[in-house]
């Protein structure tokens, strides 16, 4: 359209003219962006953080296990040592590095059993860690409770929940006994030592789960391989390109690999549910700033109603003259995309350092999906997301245009030059 | 519709602006009003015609006929020949901006632009080059009193200077006619005075037509001629030696 530039440019002009009234269309989008990329960050770091601390607890992002493992959680369905060889080399291969967040891989032999002392019995998820990659891993044994992790070199020791050495009277240094069905299908005891507790506030896993050093639990429980080789990746997102890549080196090697979404699906679900959740929120938001910019470019349309007339009378046809108020939501959306996304990013970055903390709101161990709430949220910035608010803003912005151009492209006028 | 009957393109006539029994008819309850009826007008090149009435008798609905801006409900209306009540909006708009001229009775400018930007918005939308623009903006400001003024926006000019430059976008264009709805209705009567001389003066320099509406009698006295219209219909014609 040859007349475009001149449209735009009085478009342009009207925005001007009324500075206050464009500021505060403007301050609608401005402040409804900058609060969904803030929410937005906020939502992906404490989701990444859930995954992260879900994850460690369990399986990692990725999995390698021999298939059937996941359904029967047996020994008979577990990875020779060559087949452990393969998947660790697989793992070492595919997975990306990061300086800042390298990724851990873990190798584990896992069994149910019971885990008792003179005081009683309890069942117990039994898992022989590598002592040095297991602490990096699920850093059960960062800050302990009591005592210490295990180390390299440990023979005989046991590092079990608080919950557990609770129920059962123990205390750092007790011994217990944990038996369980072995390779051979025979049911076999292991005397060790209490090296110390942790405390996750998961009391299911509190009183459940023991770690004992990987070369004990192969003896004890006659196994050369392992359960699982688990991998913590940098960040989550890496899960699926890792996935595929390594299902496709690891085709027909008799090796399964899974991601966490079906190692953890109570914390994929309360993922997925939280994030539908907030973008039900945000889209609630967006329909009120949608009304909010409708109603004010809608309320300069009518006031400038002898003003759009003339213009038809100058020589404008009713789809120019709609241009001319499309064209000025436009550019105020354009705007205001830039100043919330500065904005959103200058709130964020006030948060990325010491992060959003919630602890005087929350009661503390609040648990949902296998995790622990961490109180305080902190901010991580995801392309996708960032395009996505971006992209709501524009439509909304652009749709609330849509109508207060449609009208002003069928105003009358010979009616609208004789408004006063 | 083909390209040629689509364009704006100015034709030979022996009328600037011509109607044949031409209705404007509104739907309101409880009966439809009449607000025109059956007029037949004819204005040939370079008249200076005045239409008067009392307030309700058609005048500014004829004129809003006249210039495309509402369609007739019977009738037809003929711009330099060129029947112009049925064509598309676009095309009717394009006609506007290259044969016809208004001046309103206020409010006339567009807030948000200068004097200068306002008298050559219509030049600006038919695509004449900036330079060109100014210098005549420039030369028709000098001729009719303008000059100073050009970086102002209408809220610092009067009255009489906003009509003026009303005025001025109206015939830099060069349209085949001006339609006048009671331009003088909120001035003075020296700025009256001073608004029709300008006119006055295009008519007779340009050979610009004009055609007002208006019950102010300063203007009636100026007309080649007049036509008094009553309820809707042409109730006298009087052709006098003014204008024109």
């Amino acid at each position: 359209m040859i007349r475009f530039p001149t449209l735009a440019w009085l478009a342009l002009r009207n925005l001007r003219r009324e500075m206050r009234r464009s500021a505060l269309t403007a301050a609608a989008m401005t402040v409804g962006l900058a609060l969904l990329i803030l929410s937005r960050t906020l939502a992906d770091g404490a989701h990444e953080d859930w995954i992260d601390s879900g994850v460690r607890l369990a399986s990692g992002h990725v999995s390698f296990n021999a298939p059937g493992y996941r359904d029967s959680e047996s020994l008979d369905d577990r990875l020779t040592a060559g087949q452990v060889e393969v998947a660790l080399a697989a793992a070492a291969a595919t997975v990306p590095t990061s300086s800042d967040r390298p990724a851990i891989t873990t190798v584990r032999v896992a069994t149910r059993g019971l885990a008792s002392s003179a005081d009683g019995a309890l069942p117990a998820l039994i898992v022989g860690v590598d002592p040095a990659s297991e602490l990096a891993f699920s850093e059960l044994g960062a800050e302990p409770a009591d005592g210490r992790y295990l180390q390299e070199g440990d023979r005989l020791q046991a590092f079990i929940g608080a919950g557990m050495a609770a129920r059962l009277g123990l205390r750092t240094g007790s011994r217990m006994v944990l038996t369980a069905q072995v390779a051979s299908g025979e049911i076999a005891g292991q005397l060790v030592r209490v090296a110390g507790t942790y405390r996750t506030g998961l009391d299911e896993l509190d009183e459940a789960l023991v770690h004992i050093p990987l070369p004990v639990a192969r003896n004890w429980l006659g196994v050369e391989g392992a359960t699982s080789v688990s991998v913590v990746l940098p960040h989550s997102t890496l899960t699926d390109p890792v996935l595929a890549e390594t299902r496709a080196t690891l085709e027909g090697s008799g090796i399964e690999v899974v991601g966490w979404p079906e190692t953890a699906r109570e914390l994929y679900s309360a993922v997925r549910i939280d994030d539908a959740g907030d973008w039900v929120f945000h889209l609630i938001l967006f329909a009120i700033v949608t009304l909010a910019i409708l109603n004010a470019v809608f309320i300069s349309v009518l006031h400038r109603r002898r003003e759009l007339g003339l213009l038809r009378a100058l020589g404008l046809s009713g789809a120019e003259t709609g241009l001319v108020v499309f064209v000025e939501g436009v550019l105020l959306t354009v705007a205001s995309g830039f100043v919330g996304v500065a904005l959103g990013f200058a709130v964020v970055w006030v948060f990325f350092r010491n992060g959003l903390d919630l602890t005087d709101m929350m009661p503390a161990d609040i648990t949902f999906g296998g995790i622990v709430f961490n109180p305080v949220m902190h901010p991580a910035i995801e392309l996708k997301h960032l395009v996505q608010s971006v992209a709501l803003t524009t439509v909304i912005g652009l749709s609330a245009s849509l109508y207060p151009a449609w009208h002003a492209a069928r105003l009358d006028p010979a009616e609208s030059v004789k408004v006063e | 519709m083909n390209s040629t009957s689509d364009s704006a393109a100015p034709a030979a006539s022996e009328h600037a602006v011509r109607t044949e029994n031409l209705w404007k008819i509104y739907p309101q309850d409880p009966r439809p009003v009449e607000a025109v009826r059956g007029v037949d007008l004819a204005v040939a090149p370079g008249e200076f015609v005045v239409m008067a009435g009392p307030s309700g008798s058609g005048k500014t609905t004829v004129l809003n006929l006249l210039g495309g801006l509402t369609r007739p409900s019977r009738g037809k209306v003929w711009v330099e020949g060129r029947e112009i009540s049925a064509l598309p909006d676009r095309t009717l708009a394009q006609v506007r901006l290259s044969r016809i001229g208004f001046v309103f009775q206020s409010y006339n400018l567009l807030p948000v632009l200068t004097a200068l930007e306002n008298a050559e918005f219509t030049l600006l939308l038919q695509g004449v080059p900036a330079a060109k623009r100014r210098r005549r903006v420039r030369r028709l400001f000098d001729r009719i009193g303008l000059e100073g003024i050009e970086d102002r926006r209408p809220p610092k000019l009067s009255g009489g200077q906003q009509q003026r430059v009303a005025v001025a976008r109206a015939v830099l264009g060069e349209p085949a006619l001006v339609l006048a709805d009671e331009p003088t209705a909120n001035l003075d009567s020296a700025t009256a005075d001073a608004l029709l001389d300008v006119m006055e003066q295009l008519n007779r320099d340009n050979g610009t037509t004009f055609v007002f509406s208006t019950h102010d009698p300063r203007v009636m006295e100026r007309a080649s001629r007049l036509i008094r219209l009553v309820d809707g219909r042409v109730a006298e014609e009087i052709v006098s030696g003014g204008a024109g």
